[in-house]
């Protein structure tokens, strides 16, 4: 392996020489150890040179060694890391804009979801609290990919990365798609993989915003809801995601409708007169000529809002995250070892 | 010894390095290129700029070029055009 090695009496020395060196996100990391990040490496046999991933903006590669250490920081068991090493990948799309978005004021966090197989086998959460505490793949695959940004990439809190005033998903942001309850194809499938393929969709995204609706068992009426949230939001998000929990799931399965009929219910329920947004002010200030009565709606069209089943089993609840500026979404699938 | 190793997590290696170009000693006679990131005002400052610029040298030539956005780096045949015709260029971003 090519990082420089130190040498520490015991752990807790090393613990501390990590936190000295600005090297956590404010909380203990795990010591990467020579030993643990081979364990990493050998999982997914890659060797400590291999490039997962080139950032488009600033070329810069990241070797697997590098994102393995990341990931035993962040507390990772070696049979997380193909999720880790597939979002790092996704990250580097250019569509994604890792640099703009890790430096901006804005305050984004790279939000990685885990669709397929792949997510129950390594024991991920996708139900009750699901982007909460308590569950180790969640937490520290997140958490991996937040701590590479800043050690390695370089986007670090009040020097690169310039939040202005950040969200608590900055420590991690991760969770899986809930395939148990879902009458849907996977996330994996929609996106256009072969059945049973596992994937991450990274989404440099905001802060969820959670709703809670109460009453209707018609998608049409919790979906509006959804909607004048969306508002608050818009307008022309470049992507959002909308998690639907177990309840209202079922009342979406009931009524038969499809991941893409929510998403152009959505799409066409926020698509407001461009004088009502201005209005708002949630535009540039439309000049005396305009036309006031073009629709212009919360997202930039129906296909850039990703719905995903996924949240505990009791309660109406919803949740919206949109993204960062121009950033797309990206999903690639994890190579999983055999 | 007893002890543990660990590793380094962040990018030693050594940044590819750049070379300022040469200033020029005086502005008479040259042409300024303004870069605009589109920000809101972005075009407004960079000429109030231009402008003092000329009151007190003797400018060829003013060429602007807006980049269409401040979330992405500007396209680099852009940059070669303005490279071509520019002898020193300004960047700006405002609100």
């Amino acid at each position: 392996m090519q990082s420089d090695q130190w040498q520490f009496g015991d752990w807790e020395e090393a613990l501390e020489h990590y936190f000295r060196e600005g090297l956590t996100d404010g909380l203990p990391v795990v010591p990467p150890t020579p030993e643990r990040v081979q364990a990493m490496l050998d999982y997914c046999g890659l060797a400590p040179g291999d490039v997962l991933g080139v950032d488009s903006i600033r070329r810069k590669q990241f070797p697997a060694e590098k994102v393995a250490i990341s990931a035993v920081m962040a507390g990772c068991l070696p049979e997380y890391f193909p999720v880790v090493a597939a979002a790092v990948s996704a990250v580097c799309d250019r569509a994604y804009n890792f640099h703009a978005s890790s430096t901006s004021t804005n305050g984004i966090a790279n939000l990685v979801m885990v669709s397929g197989p792949y997510a129950s086998r390594i024991g991920m959460n996708h139900g009750v609290n699901l982007m909460g505490n308590g569950n180790r793949a969640n937490a520290s695959i997140g958490r991996a990919i937040n701590l590479l940004k800043a050690n390695f990439y370089g986007s670090v809190a009040q020097e690169m990365d310039k939040s202005s005033i950040g969200h608590p998903g900055k420590y991690s942001y991760c969770f899986a798609e809930d395939l148990e309850t879902s009458p849907w194809p996977s996330l994996a499938e929609s996106k256009g993989f072969h059945p049973g393929a596992s994937t991450v969709t990274v989404v440099a995204a905001n802060a969820p915003l959670q709703l809670e609706t109460h009453g209707d068992k018609e998608p049409e009426g919790f979906l509006t809801a959804a909607a004048h949230a969306m508002l608050g939001l818009g307008p022309s998000r470049s992507d959002l995601v909308l998690i639907i929990s177990q309840e209202l799931m079922a009342y979406v399965a009931a009524s038969g409708w499809s991941r893409e009929r929510v998403a152009g219910f959505l799409y066409e329920k926020t698509s407001r007169p461009a004088g009502e947004w201005d209005d708002w002010r949630r535009i540039d200030r439309l000049p005396p000529d305009a036309d006031r009565e073009r629709l212009i709606g919360a997202v930039a069209s129906a296909d850039r809002i990703t719905v995903v089943p996924a949240g505990g089993d009791a309660g109406e609840f919803m949740a919206i995250i949109t993204s960062w500026g121009s950033s797309r979404s990206v999903t690639r699938e994890i190579a999983v070892p055999t | 010894m007893a002890g543990i190793y660990t590793l380094d997590p962040r990018d030693t290696s050594q940044p590819s390095q750049s070379v300022l170009a040469t200033r020029p000693s005086s502005l008479d006679g040259k042409t300024l290129g303004l870069l605009s990131n589109n920000k809101p005002h972005s075009e407004d400052l960079l000429r109030m700029v231009a402008n003092i610029i000329g009151e007190r040298y003797g400018l060829k030539e003013v060429v602007e070029y807006n980049k269409g956005g401040h979330q992405w780096p500007a396209d680099p045949s852009a940059l070669g055009d303005l490279a071509s015709r520019c002898d020193v260029m300004i960047h700006a971003t405002a609100e």
